[in-house]
């Protein structure tokens, strides 16, 4: 019997490390080296098939271009069940910025969210500023996974997301898109999808 | 932002009707930086937490260290604050609205939310019961529908013929016929009665309860308006016509609309006050037509600099929020008018912390529904047919007299919610009253609604039967909201200008979110009007925005939301 369970998971770190070319390459596996920072989609899809039979699929929220100005708004991280928090192995600096942008998660997503820290950019190891030791200390003592990953070449990529995947809970009702499942698991009713209108007794939707 | 920092607009505020403008103007394709002085989103419609609600009402005191134009123009707006000193536990898991609202199933903001692709990113529930407070029995029901109205035991054949009569006219093109003639401004409640032989209690519930009316006194018209686009929404998702949105609502939308100006390159920019603004006129003419139109020849850029930010940015229009209009572009300003036909009230308000739910009569439960049509609720969990758990999320209506110590004039709405619309903790229950006030007089917002609290408490389920301890709200907050007093030009109409003002949207209940989506669109249009006088040439070739190769026009058929594209991830058939 195989099962599909649907996870929310975001994306964070300083501009400019590789958010969305990690997820281009996850999700299409491609890789552009002028892509501009981020444009376009809502959220992004894929399905990760475990061993056990059991597919994840991961909603994939971008930031959008909302954390240059620390203006990610709180609706990012509701319902998040996991996070990919990413720098770039060659500015120590985006350390910094992922370790506050872990402290922001801790604050203000569920307690239970499972939080990834990203080295991007293995491909630029001549360049190295934060060595591997450092990074995995730091995951260690916060709880993170961690892994470092070439958005470019793919190393690592399909690896990481497929360890977030094992770790999340098969048993859990997942915090579904919208949270319309999951507000209808909680109370038992209610809950409303917006785009699934009642076809039963369907009125004339236009408002004219 | 660009390496330039220019902009087609600027705007001030991430309140709902300026976070849907700034989604449909980045949806056009055009350059948006959308700003605001505070840190969190939604402006006057913002969803906080309790620590965040707190700091808000305590910046807003006359007495305050802080200063600002922002605050002092809150100060003016916001009045007669007082909250409880200590805040309850697990501050962070409340979202309290600054402006509760229901959402219509059927109207403009649902139409946003939906073409919008706002309605993927947040939750939604349904309000699952309307009452009308008795202070013999408690709460009464309210029949919301022909099928309620046909269960009640509590009325006569008579009576249940002639209610049915109205309501089939209600729901319908009722503006020619002949029962409305010449009654259209006389009070509602009267026309129920004289029209339609409706009895007191029945037109009483029929005028506050399903039309929202706030008096005695409100106009026939507007009220059977109004309950005809209830009565059109119900049904839609489920036997309520009203949804309520998780995690304080429209706060939480308007950061949804944001997030579509951003994933539509919008650039954001939150906790940064204005520190300049400077008009730069490089045309060579600078007049307007006689007519007062906009006249294209126009060049004024905007030049804003903002504190603790390095690059200036540039923009051919600006659009601002009442509250975070600079002073010295007031003079200037388009003032665009209030949309809809009531007038925005000043309003006493309360919000406060109960941990009771409340006890509603069992009979007529909207879930209770026996036909045997699938429930409407996304949900597939099967509705019990018999359903003890509490009532989560409400309103309790209180007709003008019906409270001793309550208003002889006013009908007061309670909004009740908690858990089951992300709002609070499990087992605690956020209660918003609010009244319209007479500015003539001063009496308190917590004296007047305090009695209303109070009689909330007293429709509360004990938590056991021998409990004798009265119950106490975990925290309060009272406060009167005034209209924005920016809501005219200083000089006269400035019909040509190129920085607009929000229109005001209406502060009631069940009006808010829908007045909102139409404020944004009305703003939406007036700026594509204004830009595309100016910058016609620039139109056609900005990539990604509108459909190519359709000369000069394309602005002739820009709608406020273009089809959602086919993006195969955004748009997965399963969604």
């Amino acid at each position: 019997m195989s099962k599909q369970l649907q996870f929310k998971l975001v994306l964070l770190g300083e501009s400019a490390v590789g958010k969305s070319s990690l997820v281009l390459r996850f999700v299409k596996d491609q890789f552009d080296d002028y892509r501009e920072s981020t444009i376009g989609a809502a959220f992004l899809t894929q399905t990760v098939a475990l061993d056990d039979g059991t597919t994840v699929k991961f909603e994939i929220w971008d930031t959008a271009g909302q954390e240059r100005y620390k203006s990610l708004a709180p609706m990012y991280y509701r319902n998040a069940n996991c996070a990919v928090v990413v720098y770039d192995i060659t500015q120590s600096s985006s350390l910094d910025k992922a370790r506050n942008w872990i402290r922001e998660l801790q604050r203000q997503a569920d307690p239970s969210i499972i939080i990834a820290l990203c080295g991007n950019k293995s491909d630029l190891a001549a360049r190295r500023q934060v060595t591997q030791e450092e990074a995995q200390k730091y995951a260690e003592e916060e709880g993170l996974m961690w892994a470092e990953t070439s958005a470019k070449s793919g190393d690592g990529v399909a690896d990481i997301f497929t360890a977030i995947a094992k770790k999340l809970p098969t048993t859990a009702q997942p915090a579904a898109r919208a949270g319309a499942a999951r507000a209808g698991a909680a109370t038992g009713r209610a809950g409303v999808d917006l785009n699934k209108q009642n076809a039963a007794t369907s009125n004339d939707p236009c408002n004219c | 932002m660009d390496a330039d920092g220019n902009f087609d607009v600027v705007i001030f505020g991430t309140g709902i009707t300026e976070s849907i403008a700034a989604a449909a103007l980045s949806k056009a394709g055009l350059k948006v930086a959308h700003l605001d002085s505070n840190a969190y989103y939604g402006g006057d419609e913002a969803s906080l937490t309790l620590e965040e609600l707190a700091q808000w009402a305590d910046s807003r005191q006359p007495a305050a260290a802080q200063t600002s134009p922002y605050l002092s123009e809150q100060r003016n707006k916001f009045t007669s604050i007082t909250r409880s000193s200590t805040i309850p536990d697990h501050p962070r898991q409340y979202s309290v609205s600054l402006a509760p609202s229901l959402i219509t199933s059927v109207g403009p903001l649902i139409t946003s939310l939906v073409s919008s692709g706002v309605s993927r990113y947040g939750g939604y529930r349904l309000l699952e019961r309307v009452g009308l407070y008795d202070s013999a029995v408690g709460i009464r029901n309210v029949p919301g529908s022909k099928e309620d109205v046909f269960k009640s035991q509590e009325m006569s054949l008579l009576d249940k013929r002639r209610l049915m009569r109205f309501l089939m006219f209600a729901s319908g093109d009722f503006e020619d016929k002949k029962e409305l003639l010449g009654h259209q401004d006389s009070p509602f409640i009267e026309f129920l009665r004289t029209a339609f032989s409706l009895g007191k209690e029945v037109s009483e519930a029929i005028a506050y309860a399903l039309a929202f009316c706030t008096s005695s006194t409100d106009p026939t018209l507007t009220a059977l308006q109004r309950l005809r686009s209830y009565l059109r929404s119900s049904g839609r998702y489920g036997s309520s016509p009203f949804l309520v949105g998780h995690y304080g609502g429209l706060g939480e939308i308007a950061q949804g609309f944001c997030r579509v100006s951003a994933v539509n390159s919008g650039v954001y920019i939150l906790d940064r006050p204005i520190r300049s603004i400077i008009s730069s006129s490089n045309s060579v003419e600078n007049t307007a037509t006689p007519t007062g139109d906009f006249s294209p020849s126009r060049r004024d850029k905007y030049v804003v600099e903002l504190e603790d930010f390095p690059e200036p940015m540039t923009a051919d229009l600006i659009i601002s929020s009442a509250s975070l209009l600079p002073e010295g572009l007031r003079e200037t300003a388009h003032f665009l008018p209030q949309q809809t036909s009531s007038t925005v009230l000043s309003r006493a308000r309360c919000i406060a912390i109960i941990d009771r739910p409340i006890s509603f009569p069992t009979s007529l439960r909207a879930d209770e529904d026996p036909s045997p049509e699938p429930a409407s609720v996304a949900d597939t969990n099967p509705v019990p047919s018999v359903d003890n758990s509490p009532v989560d999320t409400s309103v309790v209506v209180f007709p003008p007299s019906s409270l001793e110590g309550g208003s002889s004039t006013s009908a007061v709405h309670a909004f009740i919610t908690g858990q089951g619309s992300m709002s609070a903790p499990q087992g605690k229950y956020i209660v918003y009253l609010s009244v319209p006030m007479d500015e003539t007089q001063d009496t308190l917002p917590e004296t007047i609604l305090n009695p209303y609290l109070d009689a909330i408490l007293s429709l509360t389920v004990s938590p056991s039967p021998e409990a004798s301890i009265p119950p106490t709200p975990l925290f309060t907050l009272f406060y009167a909201e005034h209209p924005s007093e920016r809501t005219q030009s200083t000089s006269t109409e400035n019909k040509s200008s190129t920085v607009l003002v929000s229109p005001p949207i209406s502060t009631a209940l069940s009006e808010t979110s829908d007045a909102a989506s139409d404020a944004a669109e009305v703003l939406f249009f007036k700026a594509i009007e204004i830009l595309k006088a100016r910058r016609r040439e620039a139109w056609t070739v900005r990539e990604g925005s509108v459909e190519a190769g359709s000369g000069g026009d394309v602005f002739e058929e820009l709608k406020f939301w273009p089809p959602l594209d086919g993006d195969p991830e955004e748009e997965a058939g399963e969604w």
